[in-house]
């Protein structure tokens, strides 16, 4: 007779479930600075969930973007002056520094290591441009044809240099983005021409800006000096106008002092046909060039590396991340979990009236659980919202990159809702095992 | 006679506190009919309290049985002893012991949200109820805005609500002034009438005059059993059953 409830689904249903939600509400609202200050340490957790996964993503979009741009099937070398910039051994005291990567170097890796699709090699220097009376401090790249692919770069307005540009050595350049809002605030620079030690130079095309990384220590220097914000000047020129106008010498006056540099190569690109194969040529380049250069005067960097690298920090940083949010979500957990504790003891008298009214140990453990919930709940709510502001600020005063992806508040609020359950069964559960007449004889 | 409400078998009740057992009730037996006022009376300690739990299928028996409208209750699981109580009881304390976070409309509807009852029919119930007791005007008001004689009267509506097959009550004149407990005792008087069973513990001479059997316990066992000064109503209410 008694099990045998008609109405026993009507328990679980919407309108009871609503209806014991705002009984629920209604006992937290009761207590508001209580239920606020024992919900705080959801609130923290959650946030710092929500805060850090936006960080921790915006980090590794940053590094993906920039693998992306340097090419994942790309092995890039580049031409670095050596600490001691004495000279090579036995040539002593000369006060031309020659070093870095050479033709023979090219030649040798294109003839011994298989699987090479590609090898562009460009150089740097650091010259001032001159447009009109306007000056300007940049790096000038002489690059191939094929340059913006292997780069993943692409031209904002104009067009790229051609072969026959190319072969003909012509006068012809690219800038990039910042070198032509420095230079040309106001007009197109398409059409129009820059100076570079009394040669002149027609601009073809505006090509995109390269984000963060600086292509040689050599020009990063250069650019400290013209003190601009946001990426490096730069000028593209084609490698036969750089090699007859510049010859492979650099000079350079530096406070007072006067240094030059002899170097072939600043920078060689490798494409590799497969990318699988791109970590056994890398290894492979790296051994050739020790071999042939006993002073550490190149640097080997290998994107797809890079990635494995970021993707390996990113393992930490979500290991790091996820013990502090676990810890600060137990912290919190056993806050709630203290305050329903009391709220039990408190209300003992309450649930004796509501279990000689009918109510189920199940009924009991449901009113307390809701109330948990909507506690843990809320405070995952504004966990969420206090969590997607300390990104925006991050990236507002700090200048970080920030991403949030929409499954982390999603993720951080139903950590949150299961925080409650979690905490909240033991408390809900000492609730309903309390005997009913001790419970009603409670003062 | 028509078949009793509440028949009790040889109840048994021993409490065990560590090596002391104390035996509270020792074998009663009694039948409760259809339209009942029945007065259970005694000094402190005789066990009226755990007769009063024991009816009210908040403790059950350490032995013997208990029928409630027909079926046996005294070996219930927790469960269904709520659905028992859900069902087939309602309780009206000394303390009126209403939920002071819910309105009066609220506090009446608990025992159908609990027997689940859907909402706008429970609603319907309860305001009937209210408008009974005459407390239609403070449908919103919380507990604690009311005088005594209110809450009870609340309490009162509230024991109605799931229309009950006993209405039970542990002193509930006990709390309050002579005036308003006459009310109250005036609206039970009105219940009878209509036929509801009631068993109330006591000590107020008042609800003697006005119940319609009285029982009274001493050391855990039956002491008397009599007629109460009404008693004839309740032969009138059974003459109408038959027919």
């Amino acid at each position: 007779m008694f099990s045998k409830n008609p109405y026993i689904h009507l328990i679980l249903s919407p309108q009871h479930l609503w209806r014991s939600m705002s009984l629920g509400a209604k006992s937290i609202w009761l207590h508001k600075l209580r239920s606020l200050l024992t919900a705080l340490g959801v609130v923290f957790g959650v946030a710092s969930v929500v805060a850090m996964l936006a960080i921790g993503e915006g980090a590794s979009h940053e590094a993906q973007e920039q693998i992306r741009k340097l090419g994942s099937q790309n092995i890039i070398l580049e031409s670095v002056k050596p600490t001691d910039s004495s000279g090579p051994v036995g040539q002593s005291r000369s006060f031309v520094i020659e070093y870095g990567l050479n033709s023979k170097d090219i030649k040798q890796i294109l003839q011994t290591i298989p699987g090479i699709s590609i090898v562009v090699p460009s150089r740097i220097i650091s010259e001032v441009l001159w447009v009109e009376e306007k000056n300007l401090e940049a790096s000038i790249i002489g690059a191939l044809t094929i340059y913006p692919q292997m780069r993943n770069r692409t031209l904002a307005a104009g067009r790229f240099f051609n072969d026959l540009e190319q072969d003909n050595r012509s006068p012809v350049c690219v800038i990039n983005q910042s070198a032509a809002s420095r230079l040309f605030p106001l007009s197109t620079p398409t059409g129009k021409t820059i100076r570079v030690r009394g040669t002149y130079y027609r601009v073809i095309g505006v090509i995109e800006d390269e984000g963060q990384r600086a292509t040689t220590e050599s020009v990063s220097q250069g650019n400290s000096k013209s003190g601009g914000n946001g990426s490096l000047a730069q000028m593209i020129i084609p490698f036969a106008t750089l090699m007859d106008n510049f010859g492979d010498t650099f000079f350079r006056f530096r406070s007072g002092s006067f240094d030059a540099e002899k170097v072939e190569f600043h920078e060689a690109i490798i494409r590799v046909g497969k990318v699988e194969d791109v970590v056994s040529s890398a290894a492979a380049v790296k051994h050739l060039l020790s071999r042939n250069h006993p002073r550490e005067d190149y640097r080997v960097t290998v994107p797809i590396e890079l990635l494995r690298q970021a993707e390996r920090t990113k393992r930490i940083f979500s290991i790091v991340l996820g013990s502090i949010a676990a810890i600060s979500l137990l912290v919190g957990g056993i806050g709630i979990m203290n305050i329903m504790l009391a709220s039990v003891t408190e209300r003992t008298r309450e649930i004796g009236i509501r279990r000689a009214l009918g109510a189920k140990q199940s009924d009991i453990v449901l009113q307390f659980l809701i109330e948990t919930v909507l506690l843990a709940g809320a405070g995952g709510v504004l966990g969420v919202i206090m969590g997607l502001g300390i990104p925006l600020a991050i990236s507002h005063f700090a200048g970080v990159t920030t991403v949030i992806k929409a499954w982390a508040p999603a993720l951080a609020f139903s950590v949150s809702v299961f925080t409650g359950i979690a905490f909240g069964i033991y408390p809900a559960m000492r609730a309903a095992k309390m005997n009913p007449v001790e419970a009603l004889r409670h003062e | 006679m028509a078949d009793p409400i509440i028949e009790l078998r040889d109840i048994r009740k021993t409490y065990r506190m560590g090596d002391l057992e104390s035996h509270v009730l020792q074998g009663i037996s009694l039948s409760i009919h259809p339209g009942e006022y029945v007065c259970m009376m005694g000094p402190s300690g005789c066990g009226k309290s755990t007769m009063l739990n024991v009816l009210g299928c908040l403790d059950q028996p350490t032995s013997g049985q208990y029928f409630l409208g027909g079926f046996d209750v005294s070996k219930l699981n927790d469960d269904d002893l709520s659905q028992a109580r859900c069902r087939n009881l309602g309780f009206i304390f000394q303390s009126y012991n209403l939920i002071q976070q819910l309105s009066v409309i609220e506090n009446i509807q608990l025992p159908l949200y609990y027997k689940g009852v859907p909402e706008h029919e429970s609603r319907a119930i309860a305001e009937n109820l209210a408008e009974q007791v005459g407390l239609s005007h403070r449908l919103y008001h919380k507990p604690n805005e009311l005088s005594g004689g209110q809450q009870q009267r609340v309490a009162i509506a509230r024991a109605l609500s799931n229309d009950p097959l006993v209405i039970l009550a542990d002193e509930a004149t006990g709390n309050l002034d002579s005036k308003s407990g006459n009310e109250i005792l005036n609206i039970f008087d009105e219940l009878n009438r209509a036929g509801k069973t009631m068993v109330f513990v006591t000590h107020d001479e008042r609800m003697v005059q006005r119940c319609t059997r009285v029982i009274r316990l001493r050391d855990g066992l039956l002491d008397k059993d009599e007629p109460g000064a009404n008693a004839n109503r309740t032969a009138v209410f059974e003459a109408t059953m038959q027919h």
